[in-house]
């Protein structure tokens, strides 16, 4: 069927070329960034933009003389364990929900549909006010924040991939002998790789860009990214270069992590695992 | 491990759920009753909440009353809608444009993503750049046509801008749960179909559109509720202005905190903002419960 | 061990300091600083030309006195949040802040803010010559002083919170081969402003006349308040009434309207980076704001306009009145190291260090810097002292509502104004009843 075939290939040109201005659609307000980061000042002020220049390191330089390094830490581990403790909550409390029937199980899926919908503008006040008299503002309180900001989001989504494990497999484990933790780790939990990964995506990004309860919660020492570049916005002459550059910095290892996890996430989610 | 006593049996679901209860209870509940403890009292930050400082609703009252409250609010309601419908019909027509593996697409999927992955506040200082009235690309891009606009300085400019921006950085949010939700189509329905000579449109609109029904459904509701959420990107791109034009509600929170340090005021209207987005995801709820459905 | 520290520092501070008496640092020396040696401060401290340059006279601060120093530094207008947040809590993080004069009536009225009288009557921790009569007038009064008249004003009951560093005054900025091209002479009205703006506005595509603050919130107000004074408006009267809908405000929020409307492109919504930038890169030919323009407007770096700037007092209206404001230091009560930050604060704005600053582009704290030949070199001197003159400590009320009425009213106010969305007495009107229902839900008017 030639014709098929031609009309397909057609397809698939409309296909390409979509997928193609999308892409520059995306990208091209992140190169803005990185070429800007790049610039010198009067480079930047001359008045016609262009994303051809001689790269200079110098905004660069400036921005990591601060206490940039500190706030990376900062971030890292607030969203590496904010990240790992709601994946493994959160995909807990989805298994209880799906497979379980107890005393508790509506009102526990029902509330928590519903808290997903708090803004981190509404806790922001009362969190400091909680946290503040037990020594929890800084890391360790806006870890436990983060994870309570991502649970919701997260059982729901596990939630939906854990329906389409068929309970076939559980039921023959068991008849096997195998108890519901180990059924659990050893089973479920690598099915819902797609899954996991998605929800990982979701929780390390929020974590990681969260500003409003940060600016709340952290002080110098314990300051993370987003708050820093916040704090870069210096209305003395927005000096973009620099500001770019801190940008990038924050924006860097999210990218990096897309681009690695990229790869794993999207083959989970086209195999068709997700599938019954 | 061996199968527990009737008993562990029975706490099994508790020790799977207790975790994440407790967190919420703890991160979320809490917090949310401490605010509606702190809308009826008359404190600055860093004061003891103390009996004199009672004032029952009278803060609520004098909140809503505010001019600009309201204002805000109509903003936030109108971004959300504008947003999201948008975002909708993009995310999930590339979604369906894209299903299909094509070579080189891995790269292109993960490239769409990217917006997403950044910090909003970056976002927001990319695209305040990119619509400077000076030096930002767009306007040196427009100088062809001799066009110079203040994106942020003029109200409907400013609220195209922040709008545009949302666009560009939640399409890909939408267009991944929608894809997500194809490829765990049953493709035997969609072949069968074929087989009966259904169109791509008819196929899209009377097999895979239904069956994507429900993650729509909870996608939709993710992003009004973000929508209603952010507040970091316009915080860089405009800080509410000019005038209130793009003080999107939970900026106006945010900020009223830090302005007046009036605890309670602030706290009254983050109860406004909380019953807003929690009647929206009930009302959503109503359509597609995650309970009720079983598999999709 | 005196000597040579002494001459160590001596080596490195270079030609500037060789006219100078001995360095501060053996004063230092003298006092009972010793004991603080070890100790580390923390101050929060604003990304701002004037401190960019005051930062780089630190460590020296740290050789000679043992006492180390942390700056947690950021964006001006962020600094209140982190200072609140900090000063709310039972012990805080900053040991010196460095705030806005705005702030200043609310921090002390909150109590988180130290009383400096009876740390200078310490002879242990004052230091010998520090000549407090030596710092501009105006400065200390409009910076230093809470609790005068109406709460901010120099007079009875009033006492010291601060020192102020990084203090300003208003200064117009014109460029001088444009206003000779049009021939038009420095403005000493605004009469004289508005016709150049106008002129320029007309005759010079792609600039603007006036470059002035507009981004809605504190920015917006800011550059309103420019003009109000010397229009002989008034936000608040002695009574505490709101004035801004009265004819003389109505008309000074007319002209900030045709400055803006004169103005370069994207007006409506600069803040000060961009008000300054504007000027500096040629895209506007006059500049009514800060005396910290001094500055970046002779740095090549910054500015395109380093031969062609010339300045004269800030012009009269109905009378003369310029901007009093800037930055003070000050100690937070709950600082755990208050005799430390107190060293830091007389070190820093002491005699010797504050020419320093100054000659490098900062912006003087005392009369005898002015005086000083490296300053004259490089500074507008007289010019400056005329702008002292008139420059008015009642230029804005800073009562303790002030960042609310100026950002929640004003700030939403003035912006709705300029960008032609409200006419200008209805939403002056709704301002004042704003105003009032702040000022009538704080007491202000009980009998």
């Amino acid at each position: 069927m030639p014709d098929l075939a031609n009309h397909e290939r057609a397809d698939d040109t409309v296909r390409i070329a979509t997928v193609a201005a999308l892409a520059v659609v995306s990208i091209l307000p992140i190169l803005v960034m990185l070429s800007t980061s790049l610039k010198t000042q009067s480079q930047i002020f001359s008045g016609s933009f262009s994303f051809f220049m001689m790269p200079t390191f110098e905004n660069y330089r400036n921005v990591l003389e601060g206490r940039f390094l500190g706030y990376l830490g900062n971030s890292i581990i607030v969203s590496v364990v904010a990240t790992v403790l709601t994946l493994v909550f959160g995909t807990m409390c989805a298994y209880a929900i799906s497979r379980f029937r107890f005393a508790g199980r509506s009102p526990i899926a029902m509330s928590t549909l519903l808290v997903r919908t708090i803004p981190p503008a509404v806790l922001a006040i009362p969190v400091y006010f909680i946290l503040t008299p037990l020594h929890l503002d800084g890391l360790a309180g806006l870890t436990i924040s983060y994870i309570a900001l991502n649970l919701p989001f997260t059982i729901w989504l596990l939630y939906g991939f854990i329906e389409q494990v068929p309970t076939e497999l559980e039921e023959a484990a068991t008849v096997d002998g195998c108890g519901p933790y180990r059924l659990f780790f050893t089973l479920i939990l690598p099915l819902l790789k797609p899954g996991l990964a998605a929800a990982a995506i979701f929780t390390f990004r929020i974590a990681w860009n969260e500003l409003v309860l940060a600016s709340i919660l952290t002080n110098r020492t314990s300051r993370t990214l987003p708050y820093g570049v916040y704090l870069f916005i210096t209305d003395v002459g927005i000096d973009w270069g620099q500001l770019m550059a801190a940008g990038m910095l924050v924006a860097l290892p999210p990218l990096i992590f897309t681009f690695v996890a990229a790869r794993q996430i999207i083959t989970g989610l086209t195999a068709g695992a997700v599938k019954g | 491990m061996q199968l527990g006593s009737g008993l562990d049996r029975r706490l099994t679901p508790y020790v799977f759920a207790a975790p994440a209860v407790l967190i919420m209870l703890f991160g979320l509940l809490y917090p949310v009753i401490e605010a509606f403890r702190l809308s009826f009292y008359e404190v600055r930050l860093g004061e003891p909440v103390t009996a004199q400082a009672f004032r029952g609703f009278a803060i609520f009252a004098e909140a809503l009353s505010d001019s600009s409250v309201r204002k805000s609010m109509a903003v936030t309601l109108q971004f959300s809608i504008i947003v999201v419908a948008i975002e909708m019909f993009l995310g999930v027509g590339l979604a369906l444009i894209l299903e299909k593996p094509l070579r080189g697409m891995m790269v292109f999927r993960t490239l769409l993503v990217l917006p997403m992955m950044i910090a909003p506040i970056c976002v927001g200082l990319i695209w305040r750049y990119m619509f400077d009235v000076n030096v930002g690309p767009i306007n040196s891009w427009l100088s062809v046509f001799a066009l110079k606009p203040a994106w942020l300085a003029e109200s409907g400019l400013a609220f195209f801008a922040i709008c545009v921006t949302d666009i560009w950085q939640f399409t890909p949010f939408v267009f991944i749960l929608a894809l997500a939700g194809l490829q765990g189509i049953d493709q035997s329905s969609v072949e069968a179909a074929k087989m009966d000579g259904a169109s791509t449109l008819q196929i899209i609109r009377y097999v895979k559109l239904p069956l994507l029904a429900p993650i729509l459904m909870i996608t939709i509701l993710m992003r009004v509720i973000d929508a209603l959420r952010g507040l970091e990107v316009v915080y860089a791109m405009t800080n509410g202005g000019p005038g209130l034009s793009t003080e999107l509600f939970s900026l106006h929170i945010y900020k009223s905190a830090f302005v007046t340090q009036r605890m309670g005021h602030s706290a009254a209207l983050s109860i406004c903002l909380l019953i807003v987005t929690t009647a929206l995801s009930a009302l959503l709820l109503m359509w597609s419960n995650p309970l009720r459905q079983k598999g999709r | 061990m005196k000597i040579s520290r002494r001459t160590a520092l001596k080596a490195t501070l270079g030609s500037a300091l060789a006219a100078l008496p001995l360095p501060y640092v053996a004063n230092a020396a003298g006092t009972d600083w010793s004991k603080l040696r070890g100790q580390t401060i923390v101050i929060n401290w604003p990304s701002h030309p004037h401190f960019d340059i005051a930062k780089k006279l630190i460590p020296e601060f740290t050789a000679a006195t043992g006492i180390k120093v942390e700056l947690d530094e950021m964006q001006y207008l962020r600094m209140k949040d982190a200072q609140v947040l900090q000063m709310s809590k039972p012990q805080g993080d900053y040991d010196v802040i460095v705030y806005v004069i705005m702030w200043k009536t609310e921090y002390v009225q909150r109590n988180f803010l130290t009383e400096l009288a009876p740390l200078f009557a310490n002879e242990a921790l004052a230091m010998k010559d520090y000549n407090k009569d030596d710092i501009i007038t105006a400065y200390l009064e409009g910076l230093g002083l809470v609790g005068g008249p109406r709460g901010y004003l120099p007079g009875p009951g009033a006492k010291l919170y601060g020192i102020p560093y990084g203090a300003e005054c208003s200064v117009l900025a014109y460029r001088k081969d444009i206003f000779a091209k049009h021939n038009l002479a420095p403005p000493k009205t605004y009469d004289d402003m508005l016709a150049a703006a106008r002129k320029v506005k007309e005759k010079e595509p792609g600039m603007g006349g006036l470059t002035q603050r507009a981004q809605a919130g504190h920015q917006v107000t800011a550059g309103w308040l420019m003009h109000l004074t010397p229009y002989d408006g008034l936000v608040i009267d002695d009574k505490f009434e709101p004035r801004v809908s009265d004819p003389a405000a109505i008309k000074a929020t007319e002209v900030y309207k045709e400055f803006i409307d004169t103005g370069p492109a994207g007006a409506a919504s600069f803040d000060f980076g961009q008000c300054i930038n504007s000027f500096l890169q040629g895209q506007s030919a006059m500049y009514c704001d800060s005396i910290s323009i001094f500055g970046p407007a002779r740095d090549p770096a910054k500015s395109k306009v380093t031969e062609t700037t010339g300045y004269v007092v800030h012009p009269k209206a109905v009378k003369y009145s310029g901007e009093l404001g800037g930055f003070g230091l000050a100690i937070p009560k709950n600082s755990a190291r208050r005799d430390a930050a107190f060293a830091f604060m007389q070190w820093i704005t002491a005699a010797q260090q504050d020419v320093r600053v100054t000659a490098q582009g900062g912006q003087p704290t005392r009369w005898s810097t002015l005086d000083h030949p490296d300053v004259k070199k490089i500074y507008p001197v007289d010019i400056y002292r005329e702008c002292l003159k008139i420059a008015n400590p009642d230029w804005r009320p800073i009562i303790n509502e002030w960042t609310e009425i100026s950002e929640k009213v004003l700030g939403i106010r003035l912006s709705e104004i300029i960008t032609g969305k409200t006419p200008i007495k209805p939403a002056m009107d709704s301002a004042a009843a704003e105003i009032r229902t702040i000022m009538t839900r704080a007491g202000y008017y009980k009998t």
